[in-house]
């Protein structure tokens, strides 16, 4: 057992690789009466397309998300139940890159733990309970079908990518996923889910030695196969975004609008990683904040309100900028965007003094965060599977200077965005 | 361990206070509760986004923001809901600690000098708030109005809600009313934030690292030229009679259809029995392995969603799902046989222990997150019934089959609404 302490932020984190590659990590929490717990795999709704033990294999859109679903049925019911009886709420996500099956308990922590790595190790897929499940999916994707607010963003995706599977909806489209069977489902399962592809991560009210021998334990008592190559096919991405505008037609009180960036170099990891994530995010806040000038300015005229938010995402294989809300006129606040960007291009002497309180701000945001369990669990994760370390951000934050904000700034190219509008 | 605020009241402002090293930041939640009125609601909802523009001290909501931006991404927040009958503006301020940072200064103090500022001593002219800034909080409170439309899920509960209730107060909608927004100008709104200042029963909670004389000190002198009432808000309406059920459909363009059923349970979080309601909501809609849940998405897969939950201050409880638009008979008619079994008391012993389980669950975790452990106590400040989490755990145990029965049959069918597509005409 390997410990990792992080003095600024108190932490403690306990760390143990399993002889069949399994990383287990846990974080006690003093004081919390909660334990929550993460058993994520490397594996999401972009992964359609891979070599698996020397064959490729395609498989359809959304399968990564069904076979999330279909996760939580065994041959004995839902595992739902399990998990009731014992006090725990269990819960599961898919992303682009990975599937996170979770619970939250304050009580019979061990034995949830134990729980949430059984029905995990031990799908049970048959022909009826596949199809029974093409119904419950099909609702879930017509409810994104209805939110706006996911269409603008799918939408802003959809316009930047011409060819890397992030620009497929998570879930999947209707007619996708009906024409998923059992077999497939298995196969993605044996290729994905083997313990070396896969994280468990459980923070709180937790014994750290305990912990970790019980599910040490419970791995030797199971047989694995032989740790599959896995080789992941992404097509490669043009330098082009697919289409500049994508405009969709929702019941909408004020229109909708979405710019993106898409970045043309990707594949950093570990603190490179983390760093250009960070630069980006503080260059967003300074010019876009709500201590910006832009920000007030905007807000007096009307074309933003609070809905206007900034993002920048970043994973292994593709990153992009979002920014926008809901505007009266649209096409006004993208120029506005596009000129803000501009000026402060061709005169940065207004970085040098909001540099300092931006990031000021960045570090007190990380550190509220880090009073939830849920983010430590899922974004320490998160950075794993991009070779770097959760906790290296704030140091990291710290050691950023003006040059590193001005070198990034240069990079936005007005002339290249991608814009997303829903409007009724 | 019982985990309790310590309360002190200084000029008519209780203020809850809990120390504790658990979480990096200290967190302090202003409420301010009001009587939902027709003639007040919209006035009030307007309010406190008119006051975080700007402040005497810190005149703008730039200067605001960079004065939060200097205190760490120190945050305020504000907000406007409806716990019941009354209309609770809340206002969250949330402060690094700064033990974790290579700094100095109390950052709590200043942060809570600032919230003061923007929330007594407002940024006024001629005895009036300034025209351009209610104009354009004005034009934002109509688009927030408006934009519920964007959450289908939201938009149909408020309208379950704005039929089932259309003769009390609880009608009306935290954000108010758009006809009502017009006749607001800097003048009105300041002679009603004179009114709201001293009477709105306030409550103030803080939870974190910080000595208690200066934090009292600072709320003090925050409101010491305020006359501050003793003021006492009506009580919630709750028992009201049904006569029939009433059926409401409205159309938009959705794909999905958005069915919501309105029930009164005749219970609250005042009464002896609140612990059955709560056990009842949970067996029937509250969780994964609950009747809904199992029903109506499990075993007919006809809904990816199918909840129920409440709203303890008014004794009401919301039956949601989303459904194929002609799936809307068969949804009904699966929820009504759920709660026709629970009346004919069709609950397992393993069902109620699954159900205990995550309750008590659940309020054992309330202590994890600095707002819903205030959220828990504000429930109990505003219902004046005393609860500890421990007594809602004990009274959760205790509670038997025939106790989740007898809720049942106290439970009465009074709205189902759906929203459906919009059907083509002259067929």
């Amino acid at each position: 057992m390997e410990k990792m302490t992080f003095q600024q932020v108190n932490e403690v984190i306990y760390k143990k690789v399993l002889d069949n590659g399994l990383e287990v990590y846990v974080l006690p929490k003093k004081g919390f009466r909660k334990a929550y717990a993460t058993f994520t795999t490397k594996y999401g709704s972009i992964d359609l397309s891979f070599i698996s033990n020397g064959e490729k294999i395609e498989v359809p859109e959304g399968i990564a998300h069904f076979l999330e679903h279909k996760m939580f049925e065994e041959e004995e019911g839902d595992v739902f139940n399990t998990f009731a009886i014992h006090g725990a709420q269990a819960n599961a996500f898919t992303s682009f890159d990975r599937t996170a099956y979770l619970f939250s308990s304050t009580t019979d922590i061990q034995e949830n733990i134990e729980t949430l790595i059984d029905f995990v190790q031990n799908p049970y897929f048959t022909d009826e309970n596949v199809e029974k499940e093409k119904g419950i999916i099909a609702q879930e994707i017509q409810m994104y079908q209805d939110n706006p607010d996911w269409q603008l963003y799918f939408g802003l995706i959809k316009s930047l990518y011409q060819k890397h599977p992030v620009q497929i909806d998570i879930a999947g489209t209707v007619d996708s996923i009906y024409k998923i069977t059992k077999e497939q489902l298995y196969q993605c399962y044996n290729t994905f889910y083997h313990p070396s592809n896969m994280v468990l991560f459980i923070v709180g009210n937790i014994e750290p030695e305990e912990t970790i021998n019980r599910v040490e334990n419970n791995q030797k008592n199971k047989t694995f196969q032989k740790k599959p190559m896995i080789e992941r096919i992404y097509p490669a991405e043009p330098k082009e975004n697919n289409q500049n505008l994508k405009e969709q037609k929702l019941a909408v009180a004020i229109p909708k609008v979405l710019v993106g960036f898409k970045d043309l170099s990707v594949g950093l990891t570990g603190k490179e990683f983390i760093k250009r994530e960070l630069a980006t995010a503080l260059l967003l806040e300074m010019l876009f904040g709500q201590s910006s000038i832009f920000f007030e300015e905007l807000t007096t005229k009307g074309l933003i309100d609070n809905s206007f938010s900034f993002e920048y995402q970043i994973e292994n294989n593709y990153a992009f900028t979002l920014i926008g809300g809901n505007s009266i006129n649209p096409e006004q606040l993208i120029n506005e965007l596009k000129e803000e960007i501009l000026k402060h291009q061709t005169d940065q002497t207004s970085l040098k003094e909001l540099f300092e309180r931006s990031k000021r701000k960045k570090i007190g945001e990380l550190l509220k965060k880090l009073n939830y369990p849920e983010y430590i669990a899922n974004q320490f994760t998160r950075y794993l599977f991009n070779k770097a370390n959760l906790f290296d951000i704030l140091p990291t934050m710290e050691e950023i200077t003006l040059m590193d904000i001005q070198d990034r700034l240069q990079e936005f190219d007005p002339n290249r965005i991608a814009i997303s509008i829903v409007r009724s | 361990m019982r985990d309790l605020f310590v309360t002190n009241t200084v000029n008519q402002v209780r203020i809850h206070t809990l120390k504790t090293d658990k979480f990096k930041t200290n967190t302090i939640v202003v409420n301010m509760a009001y009587s939902l009125e027709e003639e007040t609601a919209t006035k009030l909802a307007l309010l406190p986004h008119v006051l975080i523009r700007g402040s005497k001290s810190f005149p703008s909501y730039k200067k605001i923001n960079e004065e939060l931006d200097l205190l760490y991404g120190s945050s305020i927040d504000s907000f406007v809901f409806k716990r019941g009958e009354k209309q609770v503006v809340q206002f969250t301020l949330e402060v690094p600690n700064e033990k974790y940072l290579k700094e100095t200064e109390p950052l709590l103090i200043n942060a809570i000098r600032l919230l003061g500022d923007i929330i007594a001593n407002p940024n006024i002219e001629n005895n009036a708030f300034q025209e351009e800034i209610v104009e354009s909080e004005k034009k934002r409170l109509e688009n927030r109005i408006n934009g519920i439309l964007d959450n289908k899920i939201q938009y149909a509960e408020q309208k379950m809600i704005e039929s089932m209730c259309q003769n009390e107060k609880y009608h009306i909608p935290a954000n108010g009313f758009l006809k009502d927004i017009k006749q607001i100008n800097g003048q009105n709104l300041f002679d009603f934030y004179q009114d709201w200042i001293r009477q709105a029963v306030i409550d103030i909670f803080a939870i974190g690292e910080f000595d208690d004389q200066p934090f009292k000190d600072s709320i003090e002198f925050t409101f010491k030229s305020v006359s501050r009432l003793e003021t006492k808000i009506p009580p919630n309406e709750i028992d009201v009679e049904i006569t029939e059920e009433k059926i409401v459909i409205d159309e938009l363009e959705i794909n999905q259809g958005k069915l919501n059923i309105g029930l009164r349970t005749y219970t609250s979080i005042q009464d002896d029995d609140y612990y059955s309601l709560l056990m009842y909501n949970g067996v029937l809609g509250g969780f994964s392995h609950s009747k809904l849940f199992v029903n109506v998405r499990e075993k007919a897969s006809l809904a990816y969603y199918a909840s129920s939950r409440l709203d303890s201050h008014k004794g009401i409880l919301i039956i949601q799902t989303g459904i194929e638009i002609d799936k809307f008979e068969q949804a009904v008619e699966i929820i009504k046989k759920q709660l026709q079994i629970l009346k004919e008391g069709e609950i397992t012993q393993k069902e109620q222990e699954q159900t205990k389980s995550i309750l008590i669950s659940q309020m054992r975790e309330i202590t994890d997150r600095p707002r819903t452990w205030i959220d828990f106590t504000y429930h109990s400040v505003l219902s004046k019934i005393d609860r500890s989490i421990e007594d809602v755990i004990e009274g959760i145990e205790k509670t038997t089959i025939e106790d989740i029965v007898a809720q049942a049959n106290k439970v009465k069918l009074d709205t189902i609404y759906f929203l459906r597509d919009k059907q083509k005409e002259g067929k």
